[in-house]
């Protein structure tokens, strides 16, 4: 069992600050500095968590954030990782992934079911249809990890630009030596470390400890250097632009050059019961017994096949840990200064020797761990098995490069037979390796090689002249070739993560799952929270073991990012939402304005009254507009200018209708189609003079439009301009039989027809304000709208209002607008029409010229007139009266879908529910029935109608006030 | 520091223009006008009331405001108006403003992602970028003499955006211990 040292200078836990948290319920103290794992370890905390299929009990493995055996839920937040998250005061911390508690896990069950769980189970359990849903409803139910907290409250965190010319990855003795390497040069550095402090993970011997000492000094004391501690680079993206999750923001850093001194991972022996609590990587134990000062067990029996093996058991023997033994997969002696101390002091070792099975004890942890004997072939022997009573297991038997981020980066790997890793081939243009991932693991060389790195990114980026050292790799091999163990009751564990173990991944190979990639998939190997770092090198042995094939002929799978999981927090940042206001923002929230979003804009859905529901409002605003006047604010709109003498020419080509042969002085609809002849957009367009128009867009089409306008225009050549003064000017629609005698109180120009007629549009003042005025009919009746500069819109805005107040005008907004329109019969680009309507099908004919030499969707458009249409925008009628079908609600014929309502509302002028539907051209003539099936079911009737439904003869809009209703 | 002002009863005078006649045109109206495109300059016109800011945005492009109190824009407005030949009125109806302190970039920074730590003002840069996803145009100043002088930078941008731009950055400005002065929205 774990426990607390003495204090040493060293260490990175305060002890004058004692820290009080809670795990399961119960109360514990640790120290400012500790992590969640360190402090539960001092506290002799047996286990840490359960296993994710098997609910196995677990303890810390890695130390290092390369495992998911650490994961806890802390004040509500799921899967806070225990090994790199500090310890806080009052944390009430618990394990997830367990049902009734760590210790009384009613899942722990499980794992004497493992042989009824094995690779691929529920692949062949999704098989089923029938127990598809059963199956379904339990898994949901028990796996995933952690517990979302739906109550817990907004968290938001910055995000932000770095830039700099060189960017090191990987605080270690060679990252600390290319960093400073590189600031000497002049280079503007930033160096990025995942611990919370500079150094990397040891033994590196005396002489290797003070120059870690002093080159993590030097990196504080550079003014060159920006470090970025417990940080890491989740992903690299497109020219040196790297996403760093630091702890409490995200930096998105731009690179001129880019070092990786990743270094490697430690990867864990493979035997039975490996994953017993008290069974860790030697690591591990190494930055708990430096770091934080905590034992792993008073009695440690060590699995080695390195000489880092043998340092790590001098350091824990000085602590007065007792080694049990040494028990070294490899026949031939460690030479080195540590393994001749190690036989110095004691220590016994077992050479040619291997781990057949760790042994439990009556608490879940390890108490013992059998040993046999490996033959020459390298298989284990396990009659000659002998037990060696333990409370820990350390494991020191490679290590696998973490080249993950180079890969992304567009490195690429070969696997070194010499090295048993994976070290770098080919390096893209600005990517520096340097380290243990590039193969160099002596410390000297190391530091070397660091150096060679960083002055060479440096000169890359422009600084100083790159330096044309060669580091040689290493000559002794530091991994085992394979450290997997066979059992015949298996429980050898190669991802910890994902529970597998080796009989998982060879079933998973002989079903056919024979690629490093289909076995990830297949078998999930490495797709746990770790992400393979811990597993991936030990389950490509495996795949080469069974299709008699090289590590390298397999390969590794594609890294991707992020490299270790990142909260969503961090990736939400801020979680910016544009939102843009008409100039008249102000006076709709003094009219009482209920918002609701447009696109990106917000909008009066309707204003409110008292006294008024939602619907009584908009229904009186529909009655203020068909029966006196309003106002409604149209400044959403795209509005785009286009000058030159080529304008009508390049209208002529956008829009599918004929405009340079316009009058000035008048307007005309447009439709906008693309090359399939479907409706994109729709607008009005006026011609102000010879060789200026100005035309609008739809709301959330203007930003569209106007960028493919720019493309055209680019590509096409022609003499003319284009200018989008869609935000920069407000527009208002002034509408109904009063509103030309309120409005021509308010202007010079003359609102007569035969001055002004209805599709014309004028120039003048309007309460002193340079406007353009467009007679248009949207809503149906005698309308203006009103176009001006936006920092005038307030006031004429408001000038309107009080002059229409006394008349009974009132402001109406968006929801009423619609009802209006559908009156109408007039379509909404996007709500009646879908990505397949084409004019012919949406009644549009009458706005395409298809004489034009040429315009965009013309080609299209004679094919599909020859094809017919495949459905048709009609107008209908509900026919019970109480009843009223919802948008989107399918029209029925027979037992076949033949069509849908876009659009349906309920008018009190007309006295009867109408809408607009898209329906199979066959049930599209006039007076025909058709069914419509409502959510639970239900039919309703409806006939097809002609539009528009109100004025069928556009008197009203044309002639304005003194026309009944129709 | 930032310091972030923000003031919609900044009416100082601006124009936009463009064409292929553009430039000429300016200079007919005895204003002077910067040669690279996307870079700035001041000139004080033929009313000589005040410098104008005459921005040239890419090649044939011009984005133009007068001093405070300034009167040289208003004069020429009505010949832009009148739609001299090869000449295209881009109307103004900006919102506007600034940033500036010691901590402007740190602010900028969590915006933006231009360098603008890193801008050589002597070629008078005129930037074009998103800021929080909106549209804005950038002229930076020196504030005084000296390599390390702190800078000012001023934003246009579309006016519809101004409200949700300026509430946002004065956020961020406070978050990084400066202080917004949104006269608009007090």
């Amino acid at each position: 069992m774990m426990y607390r040292l003495d204090a040493h200078p060293a260490e990175w836990i305060d002890r004058s600050r004692a820290v009080s948290f809670q795990f399961e319920g119960t109360q514990y103290q640790g120290f400012e500095g500790d992590t969640i794992s360190s402090a539960l370890a001092a506290a002799g905390v047996p286990y840490q968590g359960r296993s994710f299929k098997y609910h196995r009990p677990r303890s810390i493995l890695s130390f290092a954030n390369h495992d998911s055996n650490t994961l806890f839920q802390v004040d509500g937040v799921p899967n806070v990782r225990g090994d790199v998250t500090l310890l806080r005061a009052g944390m009430h911390v618990s394990a997830v992934n367990t049902f009734g508690g760590l210790v009384r896990d009613r899942a722990r069950i499980l794992d004497r079911f493992a042989r009824f769980l094995p690779v691929g189970f529920y692949y062949k359990a999704f098989h089923s249809k029938r127990w598809f849903p059963r199956w379904e409803r339990m898994f949901r139910a028990m796996t995933g990890l952690g517990t979302v907290s739906l109550d817990a409250g907004r968290s938001t965190t910055p995000k932000r630009y770095g830039f700099c010319d060189v960017l090191v990855i990987g605080g270690g003795p060679s990252g600390l030596s290319a960093a400073l390497e590189a600031a000497a040069a002049g280079a503007r550095v930033g160096l990025v470390e995942e611990a919370f402090r500079l150094g990397g993970t040891g033994p590196w011997g005396e002489r290797g400890e003070d120059s870690v000492q002093s080159l993590a000094q030097a990196a504080h004391d550079s003014p060159g250097i920006t470090l970025f501690p417990a940080t890491v680079a989740a992903g690299y993206y497109s020219d040196h632009w790297l996403a760093l999750a630091e702890p409490h923001r995200m930096t998105k850093m731009r690179a001129k050059a880019v070092v990786f001194a990743t270094g490697v991972i430690e990867q864990p022996a493979v035997f039975r019961n490996n994953d017993l609590p008290g069974v860790l990587l030697a690591s591990g134990a190494w930055r708990l017994l430096r770091r934080y000062r905590v034992a792993p067990g008073r009695t440690v029996v060590m699995v080695a096949a390195n000489l880092e093996a043998y340092s790590v058991c001098l350091e824990l023997h000085d602590q007065g840990v007792r080694i049990a033994a040494i028990v070294d997969f490899r026949s031939a002696p460690e030479e080195g200064e540590a393994a001749a101390a190690c036989a110095s002091c004691g220590i016994p070792v077992m050479r040619g020797s291997a781990p057949y099975e760790a042994i439990a004890g009556a608490d879940g942890a390890v108490a013992a761990l059998a040993i046999a004997p490996l033959d020459a072939s390298g298989r284990i022997d396990p009659r000659r098995r002998q037990r060696i009573g333990c409370d820990a297991v350390l494991m020191s038997v490679g290590w696998a490069a973490a080249t993950q981020l180079f890969v992304q980066a567009g490195g690429t790997t070969r696997f070194s037979e010499e090295l048993q890793q994976f070290v770098p081939k080919d390096l893209p243009p600005g990517i520096f390796v340097a380290g243990r991932m590039n193969g160099v693991h002596d410390f000297g060389s190391r530091l070397a090689d660091g150096k060679r790195a960083g002055s060479q990114a440096a000169a890359h980026a422009g600084f100083g002249s790159p330096s044309t050292a060669i580091v040689a790799r290493a000559v002794r091999c530091p991994s085992h070739r394979f450290p997997i163990v066979d059992h015949p009751r298996g429980k050898n564990f190669v991802d910890y993560d994902e529970d597998l173990q080796v009989k998982d991944l060879e079933n998973a190979a002989q079903e056919g799952f024979d690629s490093s990639e289909l076995l990830k998939r297949y078998s999930t190997v490495g797709m746990g929270p770790s992400q393979g770092k811990h597993s991936n090198m030990n389950a490509l042995r495996v795949l080469a073991r069974v299709r008699g094939l090289s590590v390298e002929q397999l390969g590794l799978t594609t890294s991707r990012p992020m490299y270790h999981p990142v909260p969503m927090k961090l990736l939400a940042g801020r979680a910016f939402s544009i939102e843009r206001r008409t100039p008249v923002d102000a006076q709709h929230r003094a009219h009482g304005a209920v918002w609701m979003p447009a696109g990106n804009w917000r909008r009066p859905e309707y204003y409110a009254v008292t006294g008024e529901t939602r619907a009584q409002s908009i229904e009186a605003e529909v009655q203020a507009v068909r029966g006196r006047l309003g106002l409604i604010d149209v400044g959403t709109l795209g509005k785009i200018e286009i000058y030159g003498p080529q304008a009508g020419t390049f209208l002529d080509r956008v829009y599918a209708g004929k405009y340079s042969d316009m009058k000035a002085g008048t307007t005309r609809y447009g439709l906008m189609l693309d090359e399939s002849g479907v409706i994109v957009d729709d607008g009005v367009i006026a011609r102000l003079a010879a060789e200026l128009f100005y035309f609008t867009t739809t709301t959330g089409g203007s930003a569209t439009v106007f960028r493919e306008l720019l493309r055209l225009n680019a590509l096409w050549g022609l003499d003319c301009s284009l200018v989008n003064v869609t935000g920069h000017r407000a527009a208002f629609n002034f509408a109904g039989p009063l509103c030309r005698d309120v409005l021509q109180s308010l202007t010079d120009l003359d609102l007569q027809d035969a001055a002004f007629p209805y599709l014309g549009v004028r120039e003048g003042l309007v309460t002193g304000v340079q406007a353009r005025l467009l007679r248009v009919g949207f809503v149906g009746e005698l309308g203006y709208e009103i176009h001006i500069p936006a920092g005038a819109a307030a006031a004429v805005w408001q000038a309107l209002h009080d002059a229409g107040l006394p008349r009974g005008l009132r402001p109406f907004g968006v929801e009423a607008q619609r009802v209006l329109r559908l009156e109408k019969g007039h379509f909404i680009v996007g709500q009646d029409t879908d990505g397949l309507t084409d004019p012919f099908e949406a009644n549009a004919r009458w706005a395409v010229s298809m004489q034009k030499p040429f315009f965009i969707g013309q080609r299209s458009l004679k094919i599909l007139q020859a094809r017919g249409p495949r459905q048709k925008l009609v107008g209908i009628e509900i026919l019970d009266p109480a009843r009223l079908p919802r948008e989107c609600q399918l029209v029925i014929d027979g037992d076949r879908i033949a069509g849908r309502i876009t659009s349906v509302v309920r008018s009190r002028t007309l006295q009867r529910s109408i809408g607009l539907a898209m329906v199979a051209p066959q049930l599209a003539d006039a007076g025909g029935e058709i069914r419509i099936r409502t959510d639970h079911g239900e039919m309703l009737a409806a006939r097809i109608a002609a539009t528009p439904f109100y004025d069928p003869q556009n008197l009203r809009q044309r002639a304005g006030a003194g026309h009944g209703r129709t | 520091m930032a310091e972030l002002e923000f003031d919609a009863r900044d009416r100082r005078t601006r124009l936009g223009m463009k064409g292929p006649r553009a430039a000429e045109w300016l200079v007919a109206q005895g204003l002077g006008v910067p040669m690279a495109p996307n870079s700035w300059a001041r000139s004080t016109g033929a009313s000589g009331s005040g410098a104008v800011l005459v921005a040239r945005l890419g090649q044939s492009e011009f984005f133009l405001e007068d001093a405070p109190a300034g009167t040289t824009l208003r004069a020429i407005a009505p010949a832009l108006a009148a739609h001299p030949p090869g000449v295209y009125p881009v109307l103004r109806e900006d919102a506007v403003f600034e940033l500036s302190g010691a901590g402007v970039h740190d602010v900028l920074a969590q915006v933006c992602n231009v360098n603008f730590a890193e801008l050589a003002l002597d070629s008078h840069p005129v930037i074009m970028t998103l800021m929080i996803g909106v549209a804005v145009l950038a002229v930076p100043e020196s504030m005084h003499e000296g390599p390390c002088a702190e800078r000012r930078y001023r934003f246009w941008c579309d006016p519809t955006f101004g409200p949700f731009l300026c509430e946002t950055l004065a956020v961020v400005v406070a978050e990084c211990g400066g202080a917004g002065h949104d006269s608009q929205h007090r």
